[in-house]
């Protein structure tokens, strides 16, 4: 610790200190409970002169802006944010696109072959241009919806449920969902916006329909 | 906390407090303000800077001469105090003149780095007459400051006079006095506790 403070309160209170002794004089204070109570009554006695000042009649600002370390870097964070997200959302959209196109363009390129290499069997849907070519023991499913605007839901009627089997997502103005591992499905219906819109009958060879 | 200090102004609600009139009205709440600041407590922060604002502005204002300046200069010295949480202990006494005291050596510091002295000089010497706001009071208070400095024998007088109304540090005052630093530094001290009994309570 340094040496007490001694005169150097009164000039601390007068402002005669400079920056370097001002701050020599705040450690010492921290720390010294007596030189604090010095430097306190040094402070009331400047005070009084001060005050008999001019004194300038304003309203205070609403509240200091005490910056705490957040808000120092607050600016610069959400600059970056910003970069980030400006730079990086237009990025993220297109590579999804991508991703959905590559995975649909897979799928038909799957089901042509599916189709081209394997006899199968296909129904109408009712209400529709939309038919379903599927395989002769139900272990895949086509559907193709001609001129569809929007996705549809393509759902497997059963026992009264209606079991979503997923979308047929429109390329150009054919809609298509392809289901490479399925089983035996007796109805299939088509839904847009929580509403039947088609359904399909289907049939198999040997096995009879439950 | 005890019971007094709820009912002083909670932190946020400085606009409605303004409103009702200048200062904010801690009724004899002083010693739960020191503790509250001594805890580097929020609204005792809040408290005491609407409380103390005009005080604090003035004081400003006194040495850098405009009102841009002067809020910017209190604005700077009170987020510093509340950066430095011990900066402010009990023992000091009032957050009042601890306040002023850091504003306005503030203020000093910034006239001295800008290389404003002399303004500065003028300005603390300066007749009230220039001052737009002044009130009757002011011209009066300012009669006695100088009264009780000329009742002051001239070898504290004048190291004073040149602190103060100077906004010089002690070693220029003792190099231009050509005295030692020591006897410039206790006869500044006796000089200021002398002038402060002879104004006597605000």
């Amino acid at each position: 610790m340094n040496a007490h403070i001694g005169d150097d309160a009164a000039l601390y209170a007068l402002g005669a200190l400079d920056d370097a002794e001002r701050a020599a004089v705040d450690a010492h204070v921290a720390g010294c409970a007596a030189c604090a109570g010095l430097l306190g009554e040094a402070e009331r006695d400047a005070t009084r002169l001060f005050a008999c000042e001019p004194q300038h009649h304003v309203a205070p600002p609403a509240r200091v802006r005490v910056q705490s370390t957040w808000t120092r870097w607050r600016a610069t964070v959400s600059a970056v944010a910003a970069i980030l997200i400006v730079g990086f959302l237009p990025s993220l959209y297109l590579w999804q696109q991508n991703r959905s196109m590559n995975a649909a363009m897979n799928a038909q390129a799957a089901a042509m072959h599916r189709l081209a290499s394997a006899s199968f069997r296909s129904a109408d849907f009712s209400g529709r241009r939309a038919r379903v070519m599927y395989a002769r023991d139900g272990s895949w499913y086509v559907v193709i919806v001609r001129d569809a605007r929007r996705a549809l839901r393509v759902v497997w009627m059963h026992d009264g449920n209606a079991i979503d089997l997923g979308a047929a997502v429109p390329h150009g103005n054919v809609a298509m969902l392809y289901l490479p591992h399925s089983h035996v499905m007796h109805r299939l219906a088509l839904m847009e916006g929580g509403r039947v819109v088609a359904e399909a009958q289907l049939a198999y060879e040997s096995k009879s329909q439950p | 906390m005890t019971a007094r200090a709820a009912t002083l102004p909670p932190p946020g609600f400085g606009p409605l407090l303004r409103r009702s009139g200048g200062s904010v009205q801690v009724s004899s709440a002083d010693e739960s303000l020191e503790e509250g600041f001594a805890a580097h407590r929020r609204w005792a922060f809040d408290a005491a800077y609407r409380r103390y604002f005009p005080l604090l502005y003035s004081s400003a204002y006194n040495v850098l001469g405009n009102a841009e300046d002067a809020r910017d200069c209190v604005h700077d010295a009170l987020a510093r105090v509340w950066r430095s949480p011990h900066a402010y202990t009990r023992a000091r006494g009032a957050v009042r003149s601890f306040l002023v005291v850091c504003v306005r050596n503030e203020a000093i510091s910034r006239v001295r780095a800008s290389g404003r002295r002399t303004r500065l000089a003028e300005r603390l010497a300066a007749e009230p007459h220039e001052h737009d706001e002044l009130r009757i009071t002011d011209t009066l208070e300012r009669d006695r400051v100088r009264a009780a400095l000329a009742a002051l024998p001239p070898e504290q007088r004048t190291p004073l006079e040149l602190a103060y109304y100077g906004g010089k540090t002690h070693t220029e005052i003792s190099r231009e006095l050509d005295a030692p630093l020591g006897t410039v530094k206790s006869r500044i001290a006796i000089g200021l506790r002398k002038l402060a009994a002879a104004l006597g309570e605000p």
